[in-house]
């Protein structure tokens, strides 16, 4: 057990090692070897930057090397590294939390009531339709080049996703549960926090996962069509100087904000479904 | 069909009772009719009965012959097509909840997300018990239903036979005078059977609710009841109604060597065996 997991440990790392050492050298390397034909255009640090570059950008972008002092560069760049982060996990939470918040509410209404549930469905499927991404100019139209404009898009992403899942997921509630629930005196309120609500939950967690990459998603696209601050707006700004690294730094840092969202997801549902046996070790 | 009560009616049903019991639950003219794409058939056809007070009664058929449909109509889990069901002299009302009247499933509809102690204590939750009422009476009937050292356990950890003691718990908790049964052992094994039927039998001789108990196992049904009904193949009539006059209290061992046992099983056996000949030829 622990031999296995040591040698996938040395792999995951020997991968990584080499990796960055032909990015960092490969192109050098290959050029000064091979007939230049054969020289892989791709990996020209001019479009795909390289480690050593990227980390200098990242230094500098991030104010950690600054000659005129930390301060002094945070307050002479209004979309720096940090604010850019912040402004852009700020509204892929906020867009993420008002997605999946009325993705459940409206799922368990129209998954409790037939009616409801035909009444509103051709709708849902018409609208489902749409790629949201092709609303985002609009959006913007709407709400502007701030933030608003951002959580209105990742909340637009986000919501049909949980929708859907908290929807199938009411509907398969067992019946007998429910039968069993209501002759121990649950009345129609109490079935849907107790029973409806807990069995459901698993299908709920299993689209909240998806629907955090696809929040932050929605609030890069929504930055690169118009915004004044965040992580797609750098990007946007280092494409229209062709720095590749920059836009490196950008990505680089939105695959950590991705992972620290799935993890404080993925944390709470192993804590909520603890019932379940795949979560038992954790809980 | 419902007989206001007149002065001094408590004192009369107190009298009553101690010279004839007094019915609890009336069957009469019971009919249940299905629709199945199109077509229309009879289930159950113009059933009576009654159950007494303190009565352990057997409703024993064979499968399909709509004996489950009928304790789901007692239950108003389902409702009627045609016919009376009385509680306590009162129409049943489909979807309505009788607090007297707790059911036990066949299927095991605990819910996973609860503990064993979170699933027992559901029904006193609900009534808003406080908390420590709620834990005192949890902590016995875990002990009652010899499941100690497992009221922390999520109900997959437990086996099938934990598992419905846990739903007969459930039940039983919120003290209902009246038990309806819908083969709740019908997924056991034989052994895990015969331990379920011992913890029943002492639950029930010590406290003596009022059962109607559904199962097509004639064994089962002469271990358990005082009264066996006898349903016939589809459509379920009453075909013969026995008193099993099996001394108290029994054992669900023991009480298979007594003559008693034995005469009743070859009787209700040849009759059972027309119904199961009917089916097929059908």
């Amino acid at each position: 057990m622990s031999n296995s997991r040591t040698a996938v440990l040395f792999w995951q790392l020997a991968i990584l090692v080499l990796v960055l050492v032909v990015w960092q050298w490969g192109f050098e390397w290959s050029r000064a070897l091979l007939p230049k034909a054969y020289v892989p255009k791709i990996l020209d640090p001019y479009f795909v930057a390289k480690p050593s570059l990227i980390w200098q950008s990242f230094l500098r972008l991030g104010c950690f090397a600054d000659s005129a002092g930390f301060a002094a560069c945070i307050s002479g760049n209004d979309n720096n590294l940090w604010v850019a982060t912040l402004v852009t996990l700020k509204n892929t939470w906020w867009g993420f939390l008002f997605g999946s918040a009325s993705g459940i509410a409206v799922g368990l209404l129209l998954g409790r009531s037939d009616f409801l549930a035909r009444v509103f469905g051709p709708y849902v499927v018409a609208l489902n339709s749409i790629p949201r991404i092709a609303l985002v100019p609009l959006v913007i139209l709407i709400f502007g080049l701030g933030d608003l404009s951002k959580i209105a898009t990742a909340w637009l992403v986000v919501f049909f996703v949980v929708f859907f899942n908290t929807f199938e997921g009411t509907r398969a509630v067992d019946r007998d549960q429910i039968a069993a629930a209501r002759l121990l005196g649950a009345s129609e309120f109490t079935v849907l926090r107790t029973v409806v609500v807990p069995s459901a939950l698993a299908w709920v967690f299993a689209s909240l996962l998806p629907a955090v990459s696809f929040a932050l998603i929605g609030v890069i696209v929504g930055e690169f069509i118009g915004a004044e601050r965040g992580l797609g707006k750098l990007i946007i700004e280092a494409e229209a100087r062709a720095n590749a690294s920059e836009m490196m730094v950008a990505i680089f840092v939105m695959m950590f904000v991705g992972i620290l969202l799935a993890i404080a997801v993925r944390s709470l549902q192993s804590y909520l479904l603890r019932w379940q046996p795949q979560f038992e070790a954790s809980a | 069909m419902i007989v206001a009560p007149g002065p001094g009616f408590a004192l009369a049903r107190e009298e009553d009772e101690r010279a004839a019991p007094r019915t609890r639950i009336a069957v009469r003219g019971l009919t249940k009719r299905f629709n199945a794409s199109g077509r229309e058939f009879v289930a159950v056809d113009d059933v009576s009965f009654e159950v007494k007070q303190g009565e352990f009664v057997a409703l024993l058929g064979p499968s399909g012959c709509g004996k489950s449909t009928i304790l789901n109509m007692v239950a108003g889990l389902l409702p009627r097509s045609g016919g009376h069901i009385l509680i306590d002299e009162e129409t049943v009302e489909t979807g309505k909840v009788n607090p007297r009247v707790g059911y036990v499933f066949q299927r095991d509809t605990l819910f996973p997300w609860r503990t064993v102690e979170q699933n027992i204590g559901y029904g006193l939750e609900i009534a808003r018990l406080s908390k420590t009422e709620r834990a005192e009476r949890v902590a016995s009937a875990v002990e009652k239903a010899g499941l100690s050292g497992f009221a922390q356990s999520f109900p997959r950890m437990l086996s099938g036979g934990m598992r419905q003691r846990v739903a007969l718990m459930r039940t039983l908790i919120l003290e209902p005078e009246i038990l309806l049964m819908d083969e709740p052992f019908g997924a056991l094994d034989t052994h895990t059977k015969l331990e379920m039927h011992k913890t029943l039998l002492e639950i029930w001789e010590r406290e003596r609710q009022t059962v109607l108990f559904v199962t097509h196992d004639l064994g089962e049904a002469l271990t358990l009841a005082s009264r066996i009904i006898l349903l016939s193949a589809r459509p379920g009539r009453l075909k013969e109604d026995f008193d099993v006059a099996i001394p108290r209290p029994r054992d669900p061992v023991g009480v298979r060597e007594t003559a008693e046992f034995g005469r009743l099983y070859s009787h209700i056996w040849h009759s059972l065996g027309e119904e199961l000949r009917r089916t097929k030829a059908d």
